[in-house]
């Protein structure tokens, strides 16, 4: 019978290949997307992938004590923490921009040009 | 004193500032600057007597801390350092003159009130690059380069009522964003694949297991990452518009404080691989990025009509010269190792980029302009000004007998011993298609009639003054005798 107790757990190598997919997707939004908010949640979804990345791997790196690595969640945290200054000051940059350019599309940032 | 405190002494500089600047009234902003430049001078003078654990200090508390398992200090990480440190304080210098620009797209009515918390940036930027030289470890090397990202995006977006600086700003975030991406995406492969995130251990694991395809996949990772943090082609389509955006203090401060951070990375975390088997490959393919980086940079920079656009087509060419230092992967033993190579070009190429950064940030403040055609005349106008400019562009040219000649041969001379003939053509093609593009300022100095009739005089205050001519000597004296500068390195 399919219960809880029994249900599969994913290996490392789904979870990489999930986080793979995160990144595959974040990196094709950035490229292909034109509104900058949209870019910048791509750009999230890239470190996410990134931290779940870092997770799996810490997850099964066991020490002789059968614990995981703790080096790999330490950067997790550090990464998050990063994100969120990012975010902070990301967002005040887009904001200052829609109020002189009216505008949050990359294509239509055509100031500078040589 | 521990090395430590020299990041804690500058942190706190930059956190004191901020607070004193919100708090002493009034609406002039100089003194903020002129304080950093102080308190860094000071933090300079501190690394005379800065030590990192050795076998002599056993007995004393602050060897033990588990702080050195993060954080190493040696004779390189003391250089880049003081490159770092000197690099800021002549930034803040520029800075304290450009604030009449600050000023007037930050504030409400041209008064200097928005452009404080500039300089109190600048410093912690300056205590970010520090930390990265002496990270030893992947997280370390990641928060550092970070907390110097964030605060550059901050840097480079500072003008905010200019559409210019915006549109940089917006630019640099998404591309400082995207290579974070990769850099953390690849250090969470390398550290899958060697099982730690501490350097030591990754040089033990790469020294003795045969590479694997995660391993691979993660430091080529880390090289795109990094290649944008250095503007390396063809990661580098953001360095001409960002910089020219971008207030030029800000401008300065990327060309050199930011690229040389980039390099220090790179090197950081090439380095556990410098010995192994298969490193020749691995730094084949940066001796290839070298080669299209030279490329890009130096045949970009010919169309431009714009000081600070060629300005940055340069720092793409000179990233071509660093990379291919890096990729010489000499270990030391006959000449410079490519640590201490690409410290010494740095060391020159601060003299020279940020003496042009000065001659832009006066035809910004005094002919609001900041084309190549605003110099025309310039011999005519202001005869010494124009013998420095000579000087700088000789320099960055590659001319005998400057330090930019200096920094170019020693680089090829390390390619040469490494065996790399084909780098070193193209490197050597592209030099002196870099002749054509500096001469074309040397032109505009001293053949061209002048549009504009006032002459622009060296008003800018007299540190201004002081910091660029003691920047023109120091590139003849060091172009001469390199000999100071190789010391401080080794």
């Amino acid at each position: 019978m399919f219960t809880l107790a029994n249900l599969p757990t994913a290996g490392l190598s789904q979870y990489l290949l999930v986080a793979g997919l995160l990144f595959a997707i974040g990196l094709t939004g950035v490229v292909l997307r034109r509104n900058i908010i949209i870019v910048f949640m791509c750009l999230e979804l890239m470190l996410s992938a990134a931290n779940l990345t870092l997770i799996a791997f810490s997850r099964f790196n066991l020490d002789a004590k059968g614990l995981p690595d703790v080096h790999g969640q330490m950067l997790v945290f550090f990464v998050i923490t990063v994100a969120a200054a990012e975010v902070a000051v990301g967002l005040a940059i887009i904001v200052a921009l829609y109020r002189s350019r009216q505008t949050i599309y990359t294509d239509e940032l055509t100031t500078l040009k040589g | 004193m521990p090395a430590y405190y020299l990041e804690a002494f500058t942190v706190t500089l930059g956190i004191f500032l901020l607070i004193a600047e919100a708090f002493v009234p009034g609406k002039q902003k100089s003194w903020v600057g002129l304080i950093a430049v102080v308190g860094l001078l000071g933090v300079l003078g501190m690394t005379i007597w800065a030590i990192g654990p050795d076998k002599s200090l056993e007995a004393k508390a602050w060897t033990k801390f588990a702080l050195w398992d993060l954080y190493k200090f040696d004779a390189t990480a003391r250089f880049y350092k003081i490159l770092a440190l000197v690099a800021a304080i002549f930034v803040l210098i520029l800075a304290i003159d450009y604030r009449s620009i600050l000023a007037r797209y930050t504030g409400e009515s041209n008064d200097e009130s928005g452009t404080g918390e500039y300089y109190s940036l600048i410093v912690i930027a300056t205590a970010a690059m520090m930390w990265m030289a002496s990270a030893k470890n992947l997280s370390m090397l990641f928060v550092s380069l970070e907390l110097l990202t964030v605060t550059f995006y901050i840097l480079v977006a500072f003008m905010k009522r200019n559409v210019g600086s915006l549109e940089a700003g917006v630019k640099y975030l998404i591309l400082g964003a995207l290579s974070t991406g990769f850099l953390v995406y690849g250090m969470a492969w390398i550290y899958g694949a060697t099982g730690s995130l501490s350097l030591d251990a990754i040089t033990l694991a790469a020294n003795t297991t045969a590479p694997t395809t995660p391993l691979l996949f993660g430091i080529a990772l880390m090289i795109i990452a990094l290649g944008f943090k250095v503007g390396a082609a063809p990661m580098h389509f953001w360095i001409p518009d960002v910089y020219q955006g971008a207030p030029t203090p800000t401008t300065a401060f990327l060309s050199v404080g930011s690229k040389g951070a980039g390099f220090m990375a790179l090197m950081t975390v090439m380095a556990p691989f410098s010995a192994t088997p298969y490193a020749e490959k691995l730094f084949g393919v940066l001796s290839i990025l070298a080669c299209i980086t030279l490329v890009v940079g130096n045949f970009g920079a010919i169309p431009q009509n714009n000081f600070k656009r060629l300005l940055a087509y340069s720092s793409i060419a000179n990233a071509g010269f660093l990379l291919l230092a890096v990729a010489a992967n000499r270990d030391g033993s006959t000449s410079l190792s490519s640590p201490q190579l690409v410290g010494f070009y740095l060391a020159s190429y601060l003299l020279m980029t940020m003496a042009a950064f000065f001659i832009l940030s006066i035809l910004r403040v005094q002919c609001g302009s900041d084309n190549i055609d605003a110099l025309d005349g310039l011999s005519k106008r202001n005869p010494i000004l124009a013998v420095a400019v000579t000087i700088i562009m000789a320099s960055l040219a590659g001319v005998p007998l400057t330090v930019g000649f200096v920094g170019k041969f020693f680089v090829f001379r390390a390619a040469m011993e490494a065996g790399m003939v084909v780098p070193v053509v193209i490197a050597a093609i592209t030099a002196a298609a870099g002749f054509y593009y500096y001469f074309k300022i040397l032109r505009a100095v001293w053949w061209n009639t002048p549009n504009h009739k006032e002459a622009i005089p060296l008003d800018g205050s007299s540190l201004f003054t002081f910091a660029l001519t003691f920047l023109t000597i120091a590139i003849l004296v060091f172009g001469v005798w390199p000999q100071p500068l190789m010391n401080l390195i080794k």
